[in-house]
């Protein structure tokens, strides 16, 4: 079985780290740079933070950042829980994925391989990509940290460290996994209760996954009081932050680097969760191999070729919604974009719940302080509301864009716009951000009832962001889309483990931009409301959703353009 | 040798194939038929192992594919219909990660072998190809190169024949007629008729999932009593085109 893995793993990252071009004449050749790049901005990252942290250190001195870790001990717990929680909620639907597209896999299946290996090896791949923006930016921290240490054991760290962040994202991704196969098992055969229950499932895990993280994160103090049951709950059944699997990575990797002793309750402690996640990935691998087998996921058919059924189909027709004129293209592409998400629980699940995690990222710093910042929390909550309405925009419009592949070859030969298409795709995501943004103003307003005078600015705004933020995201598609994406197992729809969009640059236009418009927007409209006059907030908030209109047309414009010209092979 | 005794597969209400009982001999081709959603490949993927049957049994060359499967494997080559292959991958890397996992020895050998197959086939030249770039027909061939690479007793082919250029189709024919004259195992599916008619010692025609004929092509045009051609045995087995919706759709 291991030595089947290693060929499996060898030519499975063989194939997608290549840096040369292939021999082949018809395969597409791009320069060595440009194959390298990704390599480049790894080593470069790695290296400017490896020499960040040493020159601190030399500037401040050691003894500065020893007495600074060690007050903050707690905080390194937090920080690898986050890990594990992130790679939890990316994962719940890898392992159905992978299942349920494992006619992908028949060229493996049919060789001499037991299935549960080849299941063992996708999740090996997932973990790797799971792991590796923790690699790059946190091996470099703990050298950094390890060499600069006076503390006899401190190189010990690096290895330790290495060994636990996989045993971590380990830990996220198979439980995330067999959470996921286990839903697909309970509501097997059942397809409108199986999207059902996808969508409640990857929605409470993501919820619980974030909350489980606050919970850690926020301790007793502060904001934590927002979640106080969610935070009882976790204490009855006592996920501290000493016995997670974050607090004993930090006992193992960071203790030695400050010269804290480390006791032996946490190496076992340790060892325990390096045992538990090789039993944990294991399982998924079993189940997987199961789910496959018995066909959990195949959804129950009446096909019958004897029996004519005439069916008739209700086809929702968005531009019959009063004062919204849109063209004929636009509004099928609207209809069948909230259509087509809407049918995969999970898909939509990952869509509408799943900017939880962005925010997060977002909001950590303002988390870190707890109690002494409560009285921003509503502003918190509003600025929250930014990260979905951006999510919104790059998945409707970016996301699914892609995943429509071959598709829009076919578009290209229909007498139809590409550009009201694309606009279809954007308006799509529109009533969604009217909901989210509904939902948080609600809990604004009842923990900061003076703010509700901005809250309909705050839902106008974020309903026009998501426009400017879809037309974007449509335009990085275009550019950097991997129109093939569904025929990749860590690519495909839902899966989040790798993005559709490939293209660097694409990539952190469709994420970074939209999100700098609208916390420079909002925040103008609030800072004008608050220090100046609440009118002031209204009369810019005309401004703001005229901007971000022209915004979307250009990019819808430059969008449906290069679509028009992409070649079909790109597609095939 | 390939047994199939009593296969049943049920998808939820529906039953893709209805306990289907055959046997494929040593040196013989036997042409699994049956129109579209018949239930052929449902078949060959509980032969391969890569479906439970939800009853019945199969035997691979010995071994009870549920139980064996790995064992069962060993013996097989396998062409789907729709091969899907690592597009990551070129076709010269994709044969050796093949062949590494069948673990034919590497060396002067293999590479000699894999190039013969490649010649012979005509993809020698876009073997340094990323396999994104291949057509189906490209695509096919390679999975047929796949298969044949380990020398397995026993070949299952879905469709090998669709989408390849004639001389490739006439290259492909030769190459199966000789394995089964040297003694192998050869169970295909195809919807070229004549191919089917020529090559397979032996036929089965299968329709909703049920075997609604078997045999050689003599007992089968004594079952359906004068019919000819293949062709026409199948059609009068399966039923023909609906005439009177073709000349409505025609307008005539």
């Amino acid at each position: 079985m291991l030595e089947d893995l290693l060929i499996l793993i060898r030519h499975d990252l063989g194939g997608i780290l290549r840096v040369r071009n292939v021999k082949g004449k018809r395969s597409k050749k791009r320069s060595l740079f440009r194959n390298s790049l990704r390599y480049i901005a790894a080593i470069t990252v790695a290296v400017v933070v490896l020499w960040g942290i040493i020159s601190m250190v030399q500037l401040l001195g050691w003894s500065f950042f020893q007495s600074a870790i060690i007050d903050g001990i707690d905080f390194g717990a937090t920080l690898f829980n986050f890990i594990v929680i992130v790679s939890f909620m990316g994962s719940i639907a890898v392992s159905v994925s992978t299942v349920a597209n494992s006619s992908r896999m028949e060229y493996l299946m049919c060789m001499p391989v037991s299935l549960r290996t080849l299941f063992l090896e996708k999740t090996i791949v997932v973990i790797f990509y799971n792991a590796l923006i923790y690699m790059i930016i946190g091996t470099p921290v703990v050298i950094g940290l390890a060499v600069s240490s006076t503390a006899p054991y401190a190189l010990l760290s690096i290895p330790t460290f290495l060994v636990m962040l996989i045993v971590n994202v380990t830990l996220g991704v198979a439980l995330g996994g067999l959470i996921g196969l286990t839903i697909s098992r309970f509501l097997a055969g059942r397809r409108r209760l199986k999207q059902i229950g996808w969508f409640l499932g990857t929605s409470v895990s993501i919820i619980i996954g974030t909350l489980y993280y606050y919970s850690l994160f926020a301790s007793d103090s502060g904001l934590a009081g927002f979640f106080a049951v969610f935070l009882q709950f976790a204490q009855q059944i006592g996920l501290s932050s000493d016995f997670s699997p974050g607090g004993a990575m930090n006992a193992v990797t960071i203790r030695p680097i400050v010269g804290l002793p480390i006791n032996l309750v946490d190496i076992l402690l340790a060892v325990l969760f390096l045992l538990i996640s090789i039993m944990l990935i294991y399982a998924n691998a079993i189940v997987s191999e199961t789910a496959h087998y018995s066909g959990w996921l195949a959804s129950g058919s009446k096909r019958s070729s004897k029996t004519e059924v005439k069916i008739a189909h209700s086809v929702w027709n968005p531009s019959d919604i009063p004062l919204l004129k849109m063209s004929t293209t636009t509004s099928v592409s609207m209809w069948y974009n909230t259509t087509s998400v809407r049918r995969e629980g999970r898909v939509l699940a990952n869509y509408l719940v799943g900017p939880m995690r962005t925010v997060l990222w977002f909001f950590l710093i303002f988390l870190a302080p707890g109690g002494s910042l409560a009285g921003i929390a509503p502003f918190i909550i509003i600025s929250a509301m930014i990260p979905f309405a951006v999510s919104y925009g790059v998945y409707f419009a970016g996301y699914e864009l892609v995943y429509e592949g071959k598709n829009l070859m076919n578009l290209q030969l229909a007498p139809a716009s590409l550009t009201d298409y694309v606009k279809g795709k954007v308006f799509s995501a529109v009533p969604f951000t009217a909901i989210a943004t509904g939902l948080a103003s609600v809990l604004v307003v009842f923990v900061q009832p003076s703010l509700w005078i901005y809250i309909p600015a705050v839902i106008i705004s974020s309903i026009f962001l998501t426009l400017a933020s879809g037309g974007i995201a449509s335009y990085s598609a275009a550019t950097g889309g991997d129109f093939k994406a569904q025929r990749n197992i860590t690519r495909q729809r839902g899966a989040a483990v790798q993005m559709p969009i490939r293209g660097t640059w694409a990539m952190a236009r469709a994420h970074l931009l939209p999100n700098m418009i609208g916390f420079m927007g909002v925040g103008a409209i609030l800072g004008l409301g608050i220090f100046l006059n609440p009118l002031f907030s209204y009369l810019v908030v005309p401004l703001f959703a005229l901007i971000c209109v022209q915004i979307m047309r250009s990019y819808i414009g430059k969008s449906g353009r290069k679509l028009q010209t992409i070649e079909a092979s790109d597609y095939l | 040798m390939i047994e199939a005794v009593a296969l049943t597969k049920q998808f939820s209400e529906f039953i893709a194939v209805d306990s289907l009982s055959f046997h494929v001999n040593p040196g013989e081709i036997y042409g699994l038929l049956g129109p579209n959603g018949s239930g052929k490949s449902t078949t060959m993927k509980m032969l391969l192992g890569l479906l439970k049957p939800t009853a019945g049994s199969a035997r691979i060359n010995g071994f009870d594919v549920q139980q064996h499967t790995v064992e069962a494997k060993r013996s097989m080559g396998y062409v789907p219909e729709e091969p899907v292959l690592p597009e990551r991958l070129t076709g010269w890397e994709y044969i050796n990660y093949v062949s590494d996992i069948w673990r034919v020895p590497r060396g002067v050998e293999r590479d000699k072998e894999i190039d013969d197959l490649l010649t012979l086939l005509d993809i020698k030249d876009a073997s340094d190809d990323l396999i994104e770039t291949y057509s189906k027909g490209m695509s096919r061939k390679i999975s047929l190169v796949a298969a044949l690479i380990h020398n397995p007793k026993i070949l299952i082919l879905d469709e090998v024949q669709a989408g390849i250029d004639p001389r490739g189709a006439a290259t492909i024919k030769e190459i199966l007629v000789g394995l089964r004259d040297r003694g192998n195992t050869i169970l295909m599916s195809t919807h070229i008729l004549e191919i089917a008619e020529r090559m397979c010692g032996r036929i089965g025609i299968i329709n909703h999932g049920k075997m609604i004929a078997e045999g050689t092509m003599d007992e089968l045009r004594t079952k359906a009593k004068g019919q000819q051609s293949l062709e026409d045995i199948f059609l009068d087995l399966t039923g023909g085109p609906d005439m009177q919706k073709i000349a409505e759709f025609l307008g005539e």
